[in-house]
């Protein structure tokens, strides 16, 4: 509990600075955090780079150490001894060693773990009617879980939101084994118990205690059914600083008839009077793009256990093909899958000990207009 | 010494533990982690303005598809074995993906065509080029019968993968009709080709612009049979525009199937405006606009192989009916 007051102290003394702009140290403190004087207009910085925020638990990710010049047997042999040290038989210590974790039916009210997929692109598929529409096809390519946190822990997290009391924990996902050398050492730390290489991504999601996986296990795509409905969470495109024509989609002015120099611009900001002045929020030129965007209730229509690959409803998914999505069941309460239709979910992930026979290559939804059928004759 | 630990507060507001103003230069005021510095010089705030690219590039993603520490998803197989005739890709040109590097994944192009393969095994998709006389069948609910057979000229032929499409034209009870047909769609019964041949121009549009007679097609025409063997034979007809207004601005497309038009002096300035000679020396433009050459053989050779497995069967199957009567 102690980082995480440390923490709320640091957030109401710096929501101070800006209240009471150029202070005394002394108010800073949280023992004097009263503001006596009321603000009008609260003042804001110049420029706030939203990627410059981190977290404050964030580990350091990249770094630039390198071997040097290796002369390339030198360098092969040091990428045998990795990939004899996570594959071969010198492999490092695997959780999964220890035997499986105890798996719990699913009941009313069990979130679990979603997957870290590539968004590879959209295509085109038809209905059984010959109704053509887009769908998005999404990779879960080298998924393993890394780490998972019980809710009674992360409570007394900093990044714990109140309102979520003690009710789910943390499961860390990870995505695309990298070579180790790329990354920093407290960064290769995070994936020494779960006994996997360092990936490229990590993401967590909150799942409730019954659907906790053990660190080490690798995820597919099996870890969901055809016909389910899922959420998806990828970052849009960044488009840099951008001004209000593209951010906003303003008119601009005319070309020409005595215009000079404000062809782009946004004209005016407001009104007079009583209700004068800028008010928050106004659109105005700025960093578009890289920011969260969720697409909730996406169908899967067809899945791909060669390659691993879901077809999902849409070509709503932000980013560019090959942008990291995060893939979970949806929260959509209509959609969400429900206890007595639970009976083949996966739960708490698919193991493939679970299947006596081989899985089909392809799966496909009911209503998915399959290539290899007859065309489509309507007869009514 | 507790108050070393709040690292959130800038420097600028000055040393904590030795209560001084922000010039102090003891240790503890250096050590601030975590700080937005909204004193950024001009290159540092360029620097954190420019459009980071939050995707992995194509070649990366192969790279990690490709790597031994990956398990679980099989990698895209490349044929190796057998080689496509130079010219196929005039012939499909629509397995041949997207040129934009962006978008380019081995994966979805190679899902797209096993499904196109599929739907070529199931209906007979023929060889035609813009030009030709085609007849399409397709089951659709408000005609009589479910039933509707359209027969045109093909005026345009685009679209990658799934997304292709081709453009039929004729002449219905004396006004022009259009129809776009998607290769792929299931509702398509049966596509015919009733005369092979190819125009001068890759698309036909200003057939919009010209009399009716060039763009009218029997529907009850018989298929013309090229003898074996022979070339696609191209029609050097040469169409009369009408006079203006016309759908676009004709006279800047450097087109091969009409008549010389009479250029006034604001068409002469228009064309030297609207030309662009610097497309025919700029080679990375010519570079980025197609797929290479190794990958379209790769690419053309795995079709060119299913194509002919999917002939050879059909024929065999075709051998067994007349057996069977």
């Amino acid at each position: 509990m102690a980082a995480k007051s440390l923490y709320s102290c640091m957030r109401s003394a710096q929501t101070t600075l800006f209240v009471s702009g150029s202070c005394t140290l002394r108010s800073l403190l949280p023992s004097s955090v009263t503001c006596v004087q009321q603000v009008r207009h609260r003042r804001y910085p110049a420029f706030i780079v939203r990627p410059s925020i981190r977290k404050p638990w964030h580990v350091r990710k990249w770094t630039t150490k390198s071997d040097g010049d290796l002369i390339a047997s030198n360098e092969a042999f040091v990428k045998d001894v990795l990939i004899d040290k996570y594959t071969g038989v010198g492999k490092v210590e695997s959780p999964l060693k220890d035997g499986p974790w105890e798996r719990n039916p699913f009941v009313h009210g069990t979130r679990r773990t979603g997957v870290l997929a590539l968004k590879l692109g959209t295509t085109e598929q038809y209905t059984k009617e010959g109704n053509v529409f887009t769908v998005t096809l999404l990779q879960v390519l080298d998924n393993h879980v890394i780490n998972y946190v019980p809710p009674e822990v992360y409570a007394t997290y900093p990044s714990h939101r109140p309102h979520q009391g003690e009710k789910f924990g943390l499961q860390i996902v990870g995505a695309l084994s990298c070579d180790p050398r790329m990354f920093s050492k407290a960064y290769n730390n995070l994936f020494m118990k779960a006994g996997v290489p360092p990936k490229r991504w990590l993401t967590r999601f909150l799942i409730t205690p019954n659907a906790a996986v053990q660190p080490g296990t690798p995820l597919c795509v099996n870890h969901f059914r055809v016909g389910d409905h899922v959420d998806v969470q990828s970052r849009t495109r960044d488009w840099g600083f951008q001004g209000v024509i593209k951010r906003w989609g303003m008119k601009g002015m005319p070309a020409s008839h005595g215009v000079t120099k404000s062809h782009r611009k946004m004209g005016s900001t407001g009104g007079g009077g009583d209700k004068g002045g800028i008010w928050r929020g106004k659109h105005m030129p700025g960093i578009m793009g890289n920011r969260l965007s969720v697409q909730h209730n996406l169908k899967i229509w067809r899945i791909n256990t060669k390659y691993n690959i879901l077809y999902v409803t849409g070509p709503a998914i932000a980013g560019l093909p090959h942008t990291f999505v995060r893939v979970s069941d949806t929260l959509i309460p209509t959609r969400r899958i429900k206890e007595e239709d639970a009976g083949n979910l996966p739960m708490p992930t698919w193991y493939p000990e679970d299947e006596t026979e081989p899985i089909p290559e392809e799966l496909f939804d009911e209503q998915l207009f399959r290539f290899t059928d007859p065309s489509v004759e309507i007869t009514s | 010494m507790s108050l070393r630990l709040l690292v959130c507060i800038p420097s600028r507001f000055g040393c904590l533990s030795c209560q001084h103003d922000s010039t102090c230069s003891c240790d503890a005021a250096k050590k601030t982690h975590h700080v937005i510095n909204y004193q950024r010089t001009q290159t540092e705030i360029l620097q954190a303005l420019r459009p980071k690219s939050n995707f992995l590039l194509s070649n990366v993603v192969d790279k990690h598809r490709l790597s031994p520490l990956q398990q679980g998803t099989e990698a895209v197989a490349v044929e190796t074995e057998t080689t496509a005739p130079r010219d196929y890709r005039f012939v499909m040109p629509e397995f041949l993906p997207n040129a934009d590097y962006r978008y380019r994944d081995r994966v979805l192009e190679k899902l797209e065509r096993q499904d196109m393969l599929r739907r070529r095994a199931v209906i007979d998709i023929p060889e035609f080029y813009v030009g030709s006389i085609m007849a399409v069948c397709v089951s659709d609910p408000h005609a009589p019968g479910k039933r509707n057979r359209f027969v045109g000229i093909c005026i345009d032929r685009s679209g990658q993968g799934l997304r292709a499409h081709f453009v039929l034209r004729n002449v219905v009870d004396g006004l022009g009709v259009e129809v776009m047909y998607k290769m792929y769609n299931p509702t398509v019964l049966s596509v015919e080709v009733l005369k092979l041949e190819k125009r001068l121009d890759d698309q036909l549009y200003y057939l919009r612009n010209c009399p009716l007679e060039y763009s009218t097609f029997d529907f009850n025409m018989d298929p013309v049979i090229l003898p074996r063997g022979s070339q696609v034979p191209v029609n050097p007809i040469k169409v009369k525009l009408n006079p203006k207004p016309w759908e676009y601005r004709w006279e800047r497309f450097n087109l091969k199937g009409i008549e010389p038009i009479s250029l006034t002096p604001k068409m002469i300035k228009g064309i030297e405006k609207s030309a662009e000679p610097w497309r025919q020396n700029d080679l990375m433009m010519m570079y980025r606009s197609q797929v290479h050459e190794e990958e379209e053989t790769e690419i053309m050779a795995e079709v060119y192989k299913e194509k002919h497995r999917i002939d050879s069967q059909k024929k065999t199957s075709r051998a067994a009916q007349r057996k069977n009567k």
